[in-house]
């Protein structure tokens, strides 16, 4: 079994940006994107997330696993639920009147019967959602394709992350492959022995009991192999001092320009939206003259 | 074995809260990829008994950072992407067994398991509660949607996998905690 990481090399714009700068940076649109309800700013974040996935260069064989859980999550649970419910949403959608399509569920077994009643108003504020979902999820779902994994310690460290636990973080990753391969041939040992995990029958309690003699060893040796290490790290005076990292990180003057477009952004949108109590939901009025 | 004081972050924990994240995230994402059978709506997600257990042995740090971190290289290897509310909400999965980390010492015995089960259980509850909370404010979704499409599909399955495999590891570890630790 293989360890792969999503990153690689593409020679891409992103990855000549600091990945600290990467970091702050997408905080700062999150900011900035959780202030609005209005589609004409969601629609604007949506193009600059949009501008940075095709800056990242990544193909569809790579993401296509992400976009499928990102679209199913947003469009089926939230988008249809919004569009039938309506919810959450300001009191202009709950009480819409342009309904253009009125219908009755009855719910199997119990035999509830639902009214659905759908307005103009609830299906444009399902789309405001979508949008603003996906441009959430859209920015940073490409941060494990397009930073390497390798400076997410120094990173953390730079941006005021204690040492020890930027240390922790960067020994995680360099400890994913020697776990794999240690669970890979813990579940040959156990499959020579006659353990079927194809085959686990019984309820789901005892099926998930079934689980243990892969389970148990795996964290066993790991937490035994851990005090081996304890002990070389303190061995070697681990923490005693502030820590140097074998790689080193420069702001350049675009990490500098990028940060300082990310505070404007974010200052913007908190100064329109409560400062000027502007991007609340909004709909266009010829959006309703449809009916 | 000495018990150390409840939030120390020394060599020993900075090592266990690496190899309890580098196990999660290994673990979730093989369970994923062995395809293995599910019941119902209920995955078995065997990994989630993993941070409990390191908050159990190590202490509430390792359990939020073996929760939290690992969540994050679960996604990462699964291609998912970075989901930085769920990865807090399965630090808090972590830390809160952690917060018994000091009265448990012998792991075998049924007192220990229960509380240890008790305060596994409210992690799995208040941190899936958390996480499916802040996809209020952060998606705007509604309360019914937090609680009914998050909350309860996570915290249910979280709750049964972990809840079995928990003592298991436990009382394994009792094996081996004597030989091991200073």
């Amino acid at each position: 079994m293989l360890v792969a990481w999503r990153y690689r090399i593409r020679n891409s714009v992103l990855e000549k940006i600091d990945p600290r700068t990467r970091w702050l940076v997408s905080f700062l649109i999150l900011i900035a994107i959780t202030q609005f309800w209005d589609i004409r700013f969601l629609l604007f974040f949506f193009v600059l997330v949009i501008f940075q996935y095709v800056l990242s260069r990544l193909t569809w064989r790579e993401t296509f696993r992400a976009w499928l859980f990102i679209l199913f999550f947003i469009v089926f649970i939230v988008g249809i639920n919004t569009l039938i419910s309506g919810r959450a949403g300001p009191t202009a959608v709950l009480q819409g009147t342009h309904t253009f399509w009125t219908g009755s569920v009855t719910l199997p077994l119990v035999n509830w019967t639902i009214t659905i009643n759908l307005t103009l108003e609830k299906l444009f504020f399902a789309m405001t959602q979508i949008v603003r979902m996906l441009s959430m999820a859209i920015l940073f779902f490409i941060i494990p394709f397009t930073i390497d994994p390798r400076t997410y310690g120094i990173s953390f460290s730079g941006l005021g992350m204690p040492d020890r636990f930027a240390f922790s973080m960067d020994l995680a990753f360099r400890f994913v492959p020697t776990l794999t391969r240690d669970f890979s041939v813990t579940l040959d040992a156990q499959r020579a022995r006659g353990f079927e995990i194809e085959k686990l029958d019984g309820g789901i309690f005892a099926q998930i009991r079934k689980l243990a003699p892969l389970l148990v060893p795996v964290t066993m040796n790991a937490i035994l192999s851990g005090e081996d290490i304890t002990n070389a790290m303190d061995l070697r005076c681990f923490g005693l001092r502030k820590r140097t990292w074998a790689q080193a990180l420069t702001y350049r003057w675009w990490d500098k320009a990028l940060i300082a477009f990310g505070i404007v952004v974010a200052v913007a949108s908190l100064v329109i939206r409560w400062g000027f109590g502007i991007g609340q939901f909004w709909m266009p009025d010829w959006f309703l003259n449809l009916i | 074995m000495e018990k150390r004081s409840l939030w120390q972050f020394g060599t020993r924990e900075v090592v266990f809260a690496a190899i309890g994240a580098a196990l999660y995230g290994v673990l979730s994402w093989v369970t994923n990829f062995l395809a293995l059978p599910a019941a119902g709506n209920l995955s078995l997600r065997p990994a989630v008994a993993i941070p409990m257990f390191f908050g159990i042995a190590f202490g509430p740090i390792v359990g939020f950072l073996t929760g939290a971190v690992g969540n994050i290289l679960g996604d990462f290897l699964s291609g998912y992407g970075f989901w930085w509310s769920w990865d807090i909400g399965n630090g808090l999965m972590g830390l809160i067994p952690g917060l018994i980390y000091q009265s448990i010492t012998n792991y075998k015995s049924g007192s220990s398991i229960f509380r240890a089960e008790l305060f596994a259980a409210l992690g799995v509850i208040v941190g899936m509660l958390f996480s499916s909370l802040l996809e209020i404010p952060l998606s705007g979704v509604d309360l019914n949607t937090a609680l009914v499409g998050y909350f309860t599909p996570s915290a249910l399955s979280n709750l049964i996998n972990g809840l079995i495999l928990l003592p298991i590891l436990m009382v394994a570890y009792d094996a081996i905690a004597s030989r091991s630790g200073r």
